[in-house]
């Protein structure tokens, strides 16, 4: 095993990255060059004209093209990736989640951690699961990733908070079990294929 | 060494392996050739610190001009020998292993602990079998819990590595395998005992059938972090990996939560195992604490601390002593650097001579003045495997008998308490008979009253000729002596006499040190006798006690959380990291206060005193791993220096009686010190145990709550009969004393005066 990180007693300032800029304008007369450029340009005009054709279209020829959120939502596609749902199992309603822990691993951002324990029954149960949604950057791998399809994207998509972070637990995200029976199987990001069932193979059996 | 009688042993051959050709000596088998030389054959059962189990058949090769395949782990290479590891056949053969081997086994890989880190997983994956091609009627196998650890038998593949290690290296013996085709599986013979030793044959186990039951489901493998360290419990300084992650989603403090090691060398004891859980979690930065403790430090005159202290701590400490004159109490440790000074007067080095892998090796052993189970369970391991290898001749001389080493010892000799000199002063009068030993030691020995030494320390005249007599034709010969002796009045005589062994008999003498870093602190500190005005205690009481346990003025690090060197049983300096975080002071923060200059405690590594035997190396330097072979690169071994030799003896004195009850310190198996007390899993309630006999003669009832006192420190404790126990001696654990612990450095035999608590009866 290597030593190199016991050896780094830095802590904190090795992980900073210069970002390239580009260069600025270092004189007075460039900087003002640059100032005249931006702002005479030509395009200030194109863009206001189509902003007036548009308008005409909409007041005067009926041709409105925005959508009255939030009275009106748009049906957004199975494969939309917003925040996650913790689906159950249809036979029994417990929770699909077996805490095999693969979601926390591949999560790209860091924001899932759980917590698993022996339970009772011999079963490794989920003992807390929690989502960091300030940092989640919704890239879809704990859906993909998931064995049992316990952990899939939903179509809830307004997620606008009054704080930076928000987190949310495992009941925040469990299907209700008095709504059962609304839990929509998942067709998007890491479902099954059409074609799953004719791929199945049966366990052969030699007795 | 062991002479051998094969023929040939030892010669230089050469072997061709998949074209490469490889030098060796024979005597070793084909895949150690291979591995040595970074050639690959894939193996299921194969445990590099056991014998040869050769269940899997994985590592079968083929040899020119031998039909059929050969198993690589346990055939002798000869020379000129031409072998091919992989082909088409071998592989189909190896794939076919695995399809056996994954018949019924449940694909609950998603929860299964060792997924991650299992050689099934692994080889099912590399020999591409990517489904499971048979099947058989599925069996009832419910999971046992065992205590410690819980076995799944629908998960074993029967490799038989934990059966092997607790046979032949823990040598708890608890594991057996009950034979049955199929239906084959592991059972505990002795679940009653709850062996904590059985964390070893968990360690081992390839996939998820034997594990830790506190560790189980958990954490996954792949969350934790490895933190390479070495344990500080007893004193071997065994390597060890602490594996680290935050200990919840709330608390996201780094929390151990198992400990690992390189398993294929190396054995932990259950203390190194189990006993993690003692970091200071508490501590923050109190600078009124701190400046009190500096206070303390300019009006102290002592400074009296536990063996719990690192190599660095000890020089720092030492510095310190240099700078304002403190006096550097640490009983244990003084104790044993005046053992080993006398030791050393005869044999001419400082350090003792004797090391673990000749014991391991040894035909005959004896051992003297420690109940070595309980003491040093590596070293005990050491002697198990010379016991099932070699089929060594163990002599085990000590009053009380151990019923843990039954299955090792051949020949148990009782001396009375008290009677070590003379012990071992017939130990080399017979066993030392044709040495070329020196005129003094000559005179001393054929001056000897042999019948009174007898008489007096029970020791039978017939019991020595007969250990003689089974050392006879034997080769490699280990004497291992332990803390019995070091605070014995007459410790210096006793170990001339010991010393004479290892310098003119050829022994392999190990002079266990005490528990926790005693060694290093006998070889950095010049240690005080006595204790004078007012005493700062660190990991002790004192006037002003630092304390990493708790109950303390200031807070302390733990051994866990700091980083520092340890010096061990087997004379080597081995680095710790820091496993887990730390909020408060450190000992280098006060000695910066009071005019030492270090940014880091590890900066005195390279200071350690060269006279002593260390080396000027800097910490960051360490190296901390094992080679292919199973060679430690582990830190540095202390160089021998040599000392002025003085080879005079003095007559044995007289024996000082111990009558009526006798009370053994003696802690168990799990258990070193308050830290290893702190350890959840290794829990346990301290008790007085005692024979029938014993409870006799001391008038006590199963179940009594007494009350004595040994060196100033009072104990009360429920007695308890324990019917494995004969004789009239008891055993006091002293791991649970917190504070106090450190002040019990007196003889471990002591008379004591019992003062019943009450008469209510406690258990049954």
């Amino acid at each position: 095993m290597s030593l190199e990180q016991f050896k780094n007693r830095n802590v904190g300032t090795q992980h900073y990255k210069m970002l390239d800029l580009g260069e600025s304008p270092k004189t007075p007369w460039c900087r003002f060059k640059r100032v005249m450029k931006r702002t005479f340009k030509g395009e200030l005009f194109v863009g206001l004209w189509v902003t007036m054709r548009e308008m005409i279209n909409a007041l005067f020829r009926g041709e409105m093209h925005t959508v009255k959120y939030p009275f009106e939502k748009l049906p957004i596609s199975p494969r939309y990736r917003a925040i996650h749902e913790m689906l159950r199992l249809l036979e029994s309603g417990h929770y699909r989640c077996i805490g095999c822990g693969l979601c926390e691993k591949i999560c790209i951002s860091n924001c899932i951690a759980m917590e698993t324990r022996y339970d009772e029954n011999q079963r490794k149960e989920v003992s807390e699961y929690t989502i960091n949604f300030g940092r989640c950057i919704f890239c879809g791998y704990c859906a993909e990733v998931c064995p049992e399809l316990a952990i899939v994207h939903g179509p809830r998509y307004e997620n606008a908070s009054e704080q930076r972070a928000s987190f949310a637990l495992f009941e925040d995200m469990l299907t209700p079990i008095d709504k059962l029976n609304l839990q929509q199987e998942y067709p998007g990001f890491g479902a099954p294929t059409p074609y799953a069932d004719e791929n199945i193979k049966k366990t052969p059996l030699a007795y | 060494m062991g002479v051998h009688n094969s023929i040939g042993l030892g010669k230089e051959i050469t072997i061709t392996i998949d074209g490469k050709e490889c030098k060796s000596t024979y005597g070793k088998t084909i895949l150690q050739i291979a591995r040595e030389n970074g050639i690959y054959i894939p193996t299921m059962c194969y445990l590099t610190k056991v014998k040869p189990i050769a269940s899997c058949r994985m590592c079968i090769v083929n040899v020119e001009g031998v039909e059929g395949a050969i198993l690589s782990c346990q055939e002798k290479a000869v020379d000129g020998a031409v072998i091919t590891t992989n082909n088409e056949g071998l592989f189909l053969e190896r794939q076919n292993i695995m399809k056996l081997y994954n018949v019924n086994h449940p694909l609950e890989c998603g929860v299964c602990d060792q997924s991650g880190e299992c050689d099934l997983q692994n080889k099912t994956l590399e020999f591409e079998v990517d489904n499971q091609t048979f099947t058989a009627r599925e069996q009832f196998r419910p999971i046992e819990n065992w205590g410690h650890v819980s076995y799944d038998a629908s998960l074993c593949i029967m490799c038989e590595k934990c059966v092997r290690v607790s046979t032949e290296i823990t040598g708890d013996e608890a594991l057996q395998i009950k034979f049955g085709g199929y239906s084959s599986e592991i059972i505990n013979v002795k679940p009653e005992k709850n062996y904590a030793t059985l964390g070893e044959a968990a360690a081992v186990c390839p996939v998820g059938a034997l594990v830790d039951t506190n560790f189980k489901y958990i954490a996954n493998a792949w969350e934790l972090t490895q933190v390479p360290s070495s344990c500080p419990h007893c004193g071997g300084g065994c390597q060890l990996y602490y594996e680290v992650k935050p200990a919840g989603i709330e608390n996201r403090r780094e929390t151990i939560y198992r400990v690992g090691n390189n398993y294929e060398f190396s054995t932990l004891c259950p203390a190194g195992r189990y006993a993690f859980d003692y970091d200071n979690t508490t501590a923050v930065k109190d600078p009124e604490a701190f400046n009190r403790a500096i206070e303390a430090f300019k009006k102290a005159k002592t400074i009296r601390f536990s063996s719990m202290t690192s190599n660095e701590e000890a020089l720092i400490l030492q510095k310190l002593k240099e700078k304002y004159g403190y006096r550097l109490l640490s009983p244990e440790a003084k104790a044993y650097r005046d053992f080993m000074d006398a030791y050393g007067s005869v044999t001419g080095s400082h350090l003792y001579g004797g090391d673990l892998k000749t014991l391991g090796k040894s035909q005959g052993i004896i051992i003297l003045g420690t109940r070595l189970n309980d003491d040093h369970p590596t070293v005990k391991y050491h002697v198990n495997m010379a016991s099932k290898w070699e089929r060594a001749r163990v002599a085990y001389i000590h009053p009380m008998e151990d019923p843990e080493m039954q299955t090792i010892v051949t020949q148990f000799i009782k001396n009375e308490v008290g009677s070590e000199e003379g012990v071992a002063a017939l130990l080399a009068e017979v066993l030392l008979r044709d040495a070329a030993l020196p005129e003094s030691a000559r005179a001393f020995l054929s001056d000897l009253d042999i019948g009174q030494l007898s008489a007096e320390s029970n020791v039978g005249e017939e019991e020595l000729e007969a250990l003689k007599a089974s050392l006879h034709k034997r080769h490699g010969f280990s004497l291992i002596v332990g803390t019995d002796l070091y605070a014995h009045p007459r410790a210096k005589e006793i170990a001339k006499i010991i010393a004479l062994f290892e310098k003119y008999g050829g022994y392999n003498v190990i002079c266990v040190p005490p528990a926790g870093n005693a060694m290093g602190i006998s070889l950095i500190c010049d240690l005080d006798d006595e204790a004078e005005g007012s005493v700062i205690g660190y990991n002790v009481s004192g006037d002003f006690t630092l304390s990493a346990m708790g109950g303390g003025d200031l807070d302390m690090p733990a051994m866990n959380q700091q980083e520092g060197t340890l010096t061990t049983l087997e004379k080597r300096v081995v680095p710790m990291h820091v496993a887990t975080p730390y909020e408060g002071y450190i000992l280098n923060d006060i000695a910066n206060a009071l005019g030492l200059d270090a940014e880091y405690t590890i900066d005195y590594t390279a200071q350690l005193p060269e006279a002593r035997g260390y080396k000027a190396v800097d910490f960051d330097t360490l190296p901390d791993y094992f080679d292919i072979t199973g060679e430690a690169h582990r830190g540095y071994l202390l160089d021998p220096k040599s000392v002025p030799v003085d080879e005079s003896f003095d007559e044995v004195a007289e024996l000082e009686d111990f009558d009526g009850t006798i009370v053994y310190q003696c802690n168990p198996q799990e258990h070193f010190s308050p830290f290893t007390a702190m350890s959840k899993e290794l829990a346990s309630k301290p008790l007085l145990r005692g024979s029938a006999q014993f409870a006799t003669a001391a008038k006590l009832q199963d179940g009594d709550t007494v009350s004595f006192e040994i060196d100033g420190v009072r104990f009360e404790r429920v007695f308890k009969i324990d019917t494995s126990m004969k004789g009239t001696i008891a055993l006091n654990p002293i791991y649970d004393m917190g504070l106090s612990w450190a002040l019990l450095s007196s003889y471990r035999f002591s008379q004591v005066k019992f003062e019943r608590m009450n008469n209510e009866k406690v258990g049954s």
